[in-house]
């Protein structure tokens, strides 16, 4: 059982196969119980089969979205159609909101920093934070329709609300880690709080700041299905529910897996480029 | 005659904490430092060493007494003093050469040296006397694009002290600048630092636990007791005036300066040697 000690030292086909290998067990699980389901029911929605379910994402991914789209779809390449197709109007409608919220967060980084680099301003903000922060986000979303409307800015409020306090008392940490000699050395070099603020701690502190942003998108996204199931007539999570009442489950799989998708890869490209921007950064 | 670079008269430092009597870290301390001195204060972990080196930054304030720098109290942390702490003396997102062009800039260029590509002929001028200092501190070209976790502790602490330096700080405050070196790269650095601290002219203050240290480095060694009464804080147990020793020097027996010292620390009343 050595290989289950402190000191194992897979080799990379070792580790290539661990890490794969829950995926395949997954998909194996799976596609055997489908299998057993509708050998029992034929007419079974409930766990699509990978042909139902390849035939219900080109659906959704290569035909049109709106009916007066088919006519000029039709002949066309497969960009051209996927560019007109029901999953791509989804991903851009959910994608314009993630994105406007994600740049909403930029504030609340910098509103954490001043917190904990000027006592005055902490001393202003810190116990409303704390006490904001303990809010159930969700528990605002009718206040928030009653108060925004229905549009997004009622959806992108709500995930500013969510988000934001944790970006902001994880800044304010993070600012507050920065060792105190690295201020005083500043000091000492002739800077100004100016300087001191955006050229030592803002500069140390982003790359960790990124970490928390990446590791909030999941909560982002759940901020947002929550608003766009319950009021839109677009996106991800409004086809979702729409699909949820017809029984859609060749759909919605896919377009479940479709969503981890994207979100893994920005989350992927974020550490890429973090650490393709700050070579100095160790932490992964 | 010399001026006086650093004044403290009768400075105590309390600590309060909460429902019971404040904790006096410093009681009482009188001391005088000239300029161009170079003045090792050495004492056991705890005793307010670097209490009393976060006073003459301006880090922190006297609870009692008067503390004067160059004549002036102290307020903040500024560019009269150059400090060079035992961690997290360089800035870990800056190359060794913006490390050290970092003052630099910001003397120069204020609130705007985020900017500095507009203004290259002086860019070059700050890089040309950050490589000199480099240089000076034993570090090669090689080494300026480097990041501070690419370097060995003894390097780091080169690169610190030429940071300090190239901002021509009439005072220098080490505080265990060398605690983490190992002994062979911590001889290196105390000689490096005599050399240079002779050249510049420069008063520096080096706080550390080594007497061995202390009176090998210092032309004065100031010694920190604890109190016996353990509400009270430390008064200074010995000043003693050593010569400028060289670290070979057989003129001196440091064997027994150094046992002076050391009993001078664990003496509960104050001595004072002139």
């Amino acid at each position: 059982m050595s290989f289950l000690r402190i000191h194992a030292q897979p080799g990379r086909t070792a580790i290539w196969t661990l890490s794969w290998s829950l995926f395949a067990v997954g998909l194996i699980l799976y596609f055997y119980a489908a299998q057993q389901r509708h050998r029992e029911n034929p007419d079974d929605r409930v766990m699509p089969t990978i042909a139902q379910m390849v035939r219900g994402f080109s659906d959704a991914a290569l035909k049109p979205a709106a009916e007066e789209e088919v006519q000029a779809a039709s002949g066309s390449s497969l960009l051209a159609r996927f560019r007109t197709s029901m999953l791509w109007t989804d991903t851009l409608a959910s994608g314009r909101r993630f994105l406007i919220s994600v740049a909403l967060l930029f504030p609340a980084v910098l509103l954490g920093l001043h917190m904990a680099m000027f006592p005055v301003i902490g001393a202003f903000f810190l116990r409303f934070i704390l006490f904001f922060d303990k809010i159930v986000a969700l528990s605002l979303l009718p206040i928030l329709f009653i108060a925004f409307g229905i549009d997004e800015l009622s959806k992108i409020m709500l995930i500013v609300i969510g988000v934001t306090p944790t970006i902001i008392l994880d800044t304010f940490n993070l600012t507050k880690s920065v060792p105190r000699e690295q201020i005083v050395k500043g000091f000492t070099l002739g800077a100004s709080d100016f300087s001191i603020t955006y050229r030592i701690v803002f500069k140390q502190i982003w790359p960790r700041v990124l970490n928390s942003i990446r590791l909030n998108l999941k909560a982002v996204m759940l901020f947002l299905f929550a608003g766009e199931m319950i009021a839109s007539t677009d996106g991800l999570a409004y086809r979702i529910a729409l699909l949820r009442r017809h029984m859609g489950m060749d759909t919605i799989i896919p377009y479940v897996l479709w969503v981890a998708l994207l979100l893994f890869l920005v989350d992927f490209a974020m550490n890429k480029l973090n650490h393709k921007l700050h070579p100095w950064f160790q932490e992964r | 005659m010399l001026d006086t670079a650093i004044q403290i008269d009768n400075v105590h430092v309390d600590y309060p904490i909460a429902g019971q009597a404040a904790r006096s870290v410093l009681d009482g301390i009188s001391l005088q430092i000239e300029s161009g001195e170079f003045v090792a204060i050495v004492g056991e972990t705890g005793c307010g060493k670097s209490t009393l080196l976060r006073l003459i930054l301006g880090e922190e304030k006297p609870t009692r007494g008067r503390l004067l720098v160059n004549g002036c109290e102290r307020w903040q942390p500024d560019r009269h003093c150059g400090y060079v702490p035992q961690k997290y003396s360089l800035f870990p997102d800056k190359t060794v050469l913006d490390n050290v062009t970092f003052g630099p800039e910001v003397t120069a260029f204020g609130a705007w040296s985020g900017l500095r590509w507009i203004r290259p002929l002086q860019m070059r001028r700050f890089r040309e006397e950050a490589l000199r200092y480099l240089r000076h501190t034993g570090l090669d070209e090689s080494d300026a694009r480097k990041y501070p976790y690419q370097l060995s502790g003894g390097m780091q602490q080169r690169v610190a002290i030429a940071q300090a330096l190239i901002m021509k700080p009439p005072i220098l405050l080490m505080d265990e600048a060398f605690s983490a070196l190992d002994p062979a790269t911590r001889t290196g650095m105390q000689r490096l630092i005599k050399k240079l601290w002779r050249e510049s002219g420069a008063t520096v203050v080096f706080v550390t636990h080594n007497t061995r240290e202390a009176v090998c480095l210092g032309t004065r060694v100031i010694a920190l007791a604890k109190n016996g009464d353990e509400n009270r804080g430390s008064s200074i147990a010995l000043d003693l005036g050593v010569p400028d020793l060289d670290f070979d020097s057989e003129e001196i027996d440091i064997g027994k300066l150094v046992r002076e010292v050391d009993r001078a620390t664990v003496r509960e009343r104050p001595l004072v040697y002139n």
